[in-house]
This record gives structure tokens, C-alpha cells and sequence, in this order.
């Protein structure tokens, strides 16, 4: 008996360690996929020119395959009337602010930020994001395992799961249209806004752009681009007349999510010391219990 | 032979220098602008013409008359394969009738050089995918164009006000070609507009609008800026309207008029419907023979603002002297004894208006006595 425990033990190390071996060479394989290139492509988001017609949502919808209803339906405004979210059956949504010192109510569409140090790729386990070369952060559904830590550790609170499917729920997310932006084409959003709202660049040249707009028409905006430098800088980059909390976006500082968390991880797990301190402790006082409960039994006896 | 030759280079000279003088005269160059508000370089050719970025209100602009520029536009540039609206019928000419007390041509054609002007399609690309993002694309161009002012009109943004679907039948466009032959009414100038407010003192408030024209000489735009067709043609209800401040109710008139002070109020504000402006009621001082016919700025220079004036005449008349000053303009030429005086002798008025004899003459008065002969004016 004893000696099959101990093959146990020696067997469960080993895979342990190979699991482990296994990992840490992904990592190493994935690793340039997720460098940041100085020509990744973003989208400047003027929320000052947005008149909220929500054909980003359709396009969005309709080029994702998802149903959806007919284009005319989304003249509808009534739906202003609540706040939402982008969820698992629509990767993007407008929202409609009051403007009481303005001529227009404010429109601001949502969808992923696709973050330039993304909180959800760090937080996967499995490796199921990726930042792309063109600043897409994409979910891969092959090895998706549905721990859903992403839509924790996003700041923007982004990925949605697909609650409603029993056998193969996915993380649903904006995917910068990766299909099409592969072919050359434009993002399904940005191409169809009436207004180019969405400004579809170079991250740096947006970035120059929108500078310019905030120099020339400094009582148009206020002087902040969100993205620029939230939680490391993002992909989707934003414009407005207002604070950007006032349009429902959080408060964000400027160093990357995944610090945080990664430092908590790696001062958790550094060197394996603090793992190993806890199962000390752990065997420690089994062993004591272990030895209280002998001398208990001899005691009976 | 070296004759020949000489004239032979002046010719090709002088037709040289005739050639450049023709084309400088039909370009802008000559005209009095300002090189720097449209070029970033000293020196710009045709090839490298150095044009800054859409430099707007600074650029010289052309004005044209609404008959000038074409009726209607179909506007089909931006044609796809999978398009998912037809292409859309501009009303051109009725939209720069309407532009008209906005603007003019200027209000969408921000972009206006002299000459000739030109379309969206000049600057603004018909590719969203392009290097050169500081300006909007083509289609962006359009819709913020329209946008502005007929989301102010209808509250709302639905695409079928312009567009109507590929996919539906052709029923929506007898409504839109129907606008086309339509003309804006021929804008008169009221005399004057009535308002009441909801206070219950100084509820009436008078606008001469005639009066502000011809007796101050404003001109339309000085007022009429920024008027979209919501100004007149508000089709929304009264709750959708949004709320002026005290402030923005008093904008138009508070460039000239201190509408901040208290006391100012009565200028506008009455009980009842008052009469137009009157220099003698309104100032103390009358318009008489000498200064009807001037008009306002002659004396109030201030660009837009009547301010009130002190009544000497060295005020306005400040190079008068007894030296310079031409008594016959008034119609009067003092004999040589007279002409000795100074001015304060007989005109102990500041207005110099009447002049008083008794200071020298015990019994002779104003005009029963004349220092001088009367002469036409």
C-alpha cells in the first residue's frame, strides 16, 4: 500500500512537471506573436461626430453572421432609453448621453478596446488570446477551456460568454473584423459609418490626427485621447466634448492591466517558494494531526 | 544676322513675359490675399503647390448666387458593389436658397479659393482606406454636411430622409425629385417683430428690424450667422425644443445692446408696443439740418456700437479752430470785424447752436440782426 502511494506521488510530479515544461514553452513559442507593432492599425472614435444611427451595429451584426433585424428597424431610438453593453449578440453598441449645454445628445459606441497589453490574454490560462500584428486581440475557440477569467480581468468589461449555449459556449468579443482586415478590407463598422466617425489608421498617424483636432478645436474636444494612454495604450482610440466618465467610460490609469495581476501572480508563485511554504505548512499539520491521532489510538488500546 | 536674332529673343521674351502677365491675371495670385493662409512654402509652383491642410475661414472665398451653381446633383460617386442605399438626388439650388441666411456658399464649401468653387471631392477622398487620415473621407464629408442641420430639423437621423434602400421599390423617389423644382420664398425684410415674453413687467419687446437695417446699417449677416432652417421652419413640439438661457435669448441683440445691466432693460422692454428709434428722445440731441442726412457711423465710428457721444462739437468736429474753420458752411459769411472773434464770443452755447449778441450789442438779437451775409449752402 505504502509503496503504491509512493508511485503515485512520483508519477503525479512527473506529469506535473512535464505539464508545466509544456507551458512554459508555449509561452516562449507565442511570445512574438504578441509583441506590439509600430504599425498596428487602430480606430480613432470622434464621439463629437457621432449621431448615433447605429448601422455600426447592423454592419457588425451582419458581417459576423449574427441575426439580426432589418436595417430600417435601426432607426429606432427607443432603444437610447436603456444603457447597454456589448454582449454575446451584439459585439458592439451605441449608447446615447444627455448634452444639456449642447446641441446634440452624445452618441459613443462600444466594443473592444483591443488593448496594446491586453488583461485578458494575460489572464487566460490557456493561451486562448492573441495580439495580432495589426493590434487585433483575438480569441482563439479551439483552445478556449470557458473559464471566463477574461471577462474578469478585462477593464473594459468586453468578452461575453455565451450563457445560453449548453455544449459549446464561446467568449464573444469584437475581433476588429480579423477576417476581413486579413484581405485588406475594412472593418465592417468602419466601413458603413455614414459620418467616419471611425477613423481606420495607423495608431500613430490617428494619434497625430487626433492631436491636431483637439489644437485646432480646443472648445470642441476635451484635450485627452482615451487610448492613448489608458492601461498601456489601446487599439480604439477615443474623442470627446466631455470627460470620458461622464460618457460612461471608467477611470483608468495609464499603466497596463495585466501589472497588476501578473505581479500579484508572479510574487505569488515566485521561485515556487510560496507553494511550497503552504504545502509545508499543509503536510506539517497532517502530520501532526496524523501523529495525535496514533497516540489517541494507543491510548484506546 | 545678329539683329535678327536679337529681336527674334526679345520676341520670345516678350510673348514669354505677355504669357505669364495673362495667366497671373485669370489666376488668384494678384488679387489681395494673404499667400501664407493657404501656402506652408515662401515660393509655391503648380507641381509643388504646398497647400496647407483646409485652412476654412481664412481662405478667400468666391460668393455665388444659388442660380449660379447646378439645380439638383446625383450624387453617385461613392458607388459600390454592394451598395445598400441608390444614389441620392441633391436639391442643390433650393439647399443654397436656404443656405443663404446662413452663410451662403461658404456654409458646406468651406474650402472656397478664389476663382471657381469647387466640390467635396477635390479634398476629401472617395476611399475610406487612405494614408492621409487628418481629413474626413468622402462619404464622411457628404453626411456631416447634411447632418448637421437636418438633425436639427427633424430631431432624428434616419437614412431614409435622402436615401432609399436597393432593395425596396422606387416610390420614395417621386418625393425626393419633387423638392427639386421647388425655389426657398423670396426673403423680405420685416419692419419690425413683436415679442412677448412670459415676465409680467416689460413683457413687450419690439424689434425694429427695418430700423437696424437702414438706420444702423447692419447687414443681414452681422445678425444671421449661423441661422439654420430650424430658425424658421421648427417642426418639433415644444418639448423637444431646447431650453435658451437667459443668456442665449439675449445673444443676438448683446453684441451692441449691454444686456447684463439692469438698468439697460428698458431700452427693449415695455408694457406696450413702443415707437421706433428717434435721436432727440432716445440721446438729447437733435438730428437737425446739418446732421439728418449723416449717416449713424459718420460720428459713432465704433464698428457695431452706438455708444453714446458728449455733444461738444470738437467731439467729432475736433480740428475746428478759429483759424480753420469756414464759416460759410453754415450758410453765413461773417463780415471782417466778426471774423475776428473767437467762437465762444457769440456762441456761449456748447452746441453752438444760437449765437448771443447782447454780450456786445445791448439791444440787437439773433436773426433779426446778422453779423455778416447770409449765403446758399
Amino acid at each position: 500500500m505504502n509503496k503504491s502511494r509512493r508511485n503515485f506521488l512520483k508519477t503525479s510530479a512527473f506529469m506535473g512537471a512535464s505539464i508545466a515544461g509544456v507551458a512554459s514553452t508555449k509561452t516562449v513559442k507565442g511570445a512574438p506573436k504578441n509583441i506590439l507593432s509600430d504599425d498596428r492599425m487602430g480606430v480613432l472614435v470622434d464621439t463629437t461626430v457621432c449621431i448615433g444611427c447605429r448601422k455600426c451595429e447592423w454592419a457588425c451584426k451582419t458581417s459576423h453572421n449574427m441575426p439580426t433585424e432589418p436595417i430600417e428597424k435601426y432607426d429606432d431610438r427607443t432603444v437610447f432609453e436603456k444603457r447597454r453593453r456589448p454582449n454575446a449578440n451584439a459585439l458592439t453598441v451605441v449608447n446615447e448621453f444627455e448634452n444639456p449645454n449642447g446641441k446634440f445628445p452624445i452618441d459613443v459606441k462600444v466594443q473592444c478596446m483591443h488593448c496594446d497589453h491586453p488583461a485578458c490574454l494575460s489572464a487566460c490560462i490557456v493561451g486562448a488570446f492573441s495580439k495580432e500584428e495589426n493590434g487585433t486581440v483575438l480569441w482563439n475557440g479551439d483552445k478556449c477551456i470557458g473559464c471566463r477569467y477574461c471577462m474578469v480581468a478585462c477593464p473594459f468589461q468586453i468578452p461575453a460568454f455565451e450563457f445560453d449555449k449548453a455544449w459549446s459556449p464561446d467568449i464573444k468579443k469584437c475581433d476588429f473584423c480579423f477576417d476581413r482586415t486579413k484581405k485588406g478590407e475594412l472593418p465592417a463598422c468602419v466601413e458603413i459609418c455614414p459620418m467616419e466617425v471611425l477613423t481606420y489608421g495607423k495608431k500613430s498617424d490617428l494619434l497625430r490626427a487626433a492631436k491636431e483636432k483637439i489644437r485646432l478645436y480646443p472648445e470642441r474636444y476635451v484635450d485627452h485621447i482615451l487610448g492613448e494612454h489608458e492601461v498601456g495604450g489601446t487599439s480604439w482610440m477615443y474623442l470627446s466634448s466631455k470627460e470620458f466618465t461622464q460618457i460612461d467610460f471608467p477611470k483608468l490609469g495609464k499603466n497596463p492591466a495585466p501589472g497588476v495581476t501578473e505581479a500579484i501572480q508572479h510574487g505569488i508563485f515566485a521561485y515556487f517558494i510560496p507553494p511550497i511554504a503552504i504545502y509545508a505548512l499543509l503536510g506539517g499539520v497532517m502530520w501532526l494531526n496524523k501523529n495525535r491521532k496514533q497516540t489517541e489510538h494507543g491510548e484506546d488500546e | 544676322m545678329k539683329k535678327i536674332f536679337l529681336f527674334i529673343i526679345t520676341l520670345v521674351l516678350l510673348t514669354n513675359v505677355n504669357g505669364q502677365v495673362k495667366k497671373m491675371g485669370t489666376s488668384h495670385s494678384q488679387k489681395a490675399l494673404i499667400c501664407e493662409n493657404c501656402h506652408s512654402c515662401s515660393i509655391p509652383t503648380k507641381e509643388n503647390p504646398c497647400l496647407r491642410d483646409c485652412p476654412r475661414e481664412s481662405i478667400a472665398t468666391t460668393k455665388q448666387k444659388p442660380e449660379e451653381g447646378p439645380d439638383i446633383i446625383v450624387i453617385n460617386k461613392l458607388k459600390g458593389n454592394q451598395d445598400i442605399y441608390k444614389e441620392v438626388t441633391f436639391s442643390h439650388r433650393l439647399h443654397a436658397e436656404m443656405s443663404e441666411m446662413s452663410g451662403g456658399c461658404v456654409t458646406c464649401h468651406h474650402y472656397n479659393p478664389p476663382g471657381k468653387i469647387i466640390g467635396c471631392d477635390n479634398c476629401h477622398n472617395s476611399s475610406r482606406k487612405r494614408e492621409d487620415v487628418n481629413r474626413p473621407d468622402l462619404k464622411g464629408a457628404y453626411h456631416r454636411q447634411c447632418m448637421d442641420c437636418h438633425r436639427e430639423w427633424s430631431g432624428g437621423v434616419e437614412c431614409s430622409a435622402c436615401h432609399q434602400l436597393n432593395t425596396k421599390s422606387p416610390s420614395k423617389e417621386k418625393l425626393i425629385t419633387g423638392t427639386i423644382k421647388k425655389s426657398h420664398a423670396k426673403l423680405e425684410t420685416p419692419e419690425k417683430i413683436t415679442y412677448k415674453t412670459p415676465k409680467a413687467e416689460g413683457k413687450t419687446v419690439v424689434f425694429f428690424h427695418k430700423e437696424h437695417i437702414d438706420l444702423f446699417g447692419l447687414d443681414c449677416q452681422s445678425c444671421h450667422s449661423n441661422d439654420g432652417c430650424v430658425k424658421c421652419h421648427d417642426q418639433r413640439p415644444a418639448s423637444a425644443k431646447p431650453k435658451m438661457s437667459v443668456e442665449l435669448k439675449h445673444k443676438a441683440c448683446s453684441s451692441c445692446h449691454d444686456t447684463k445691466v439692469k438698468s439697460n432693460c428698458v431700452t427693449c422692454h415695455n408694457d406696450k408696443e413702443t415707437n421706433g428709434f428717434n435721436h432727440l428722445i432716445s440721446t438729447g440731441f437733435n438730428l437737425n439740418s446739418y446732421h439728418s442726412k449723416l449717416s449713424c457711423v459718420r460720428c459713432h465710428t465704433t464698428p457695431g456700437k452706438f455708444t453714446g457721444l458728449n455733444k461738444n462739437c470738437n467731439t467729432c468736429h475736433g480740428t475746428w479752430t478759429k483759424e480753420k474753420f469756414n464759416h460759410k458752411v453754415t450758410g453765413l459769411v461773417l463780415d471782417e470785424i466778426h471774423l475776428e472773434f473767437d467762437c465762444e464770443s457769440c456762441h456761449t452755447n456748447p452746441t453752438y447752436a444760437k449765437p448771443e449778441c447782447s454780450s456786445c450789442h445791448d439791444d440787437y438779437t439773433y436773426p433779426a440782426f446778422i453779423p455778416g451775409k447770409k449765403v446758399k449752402r
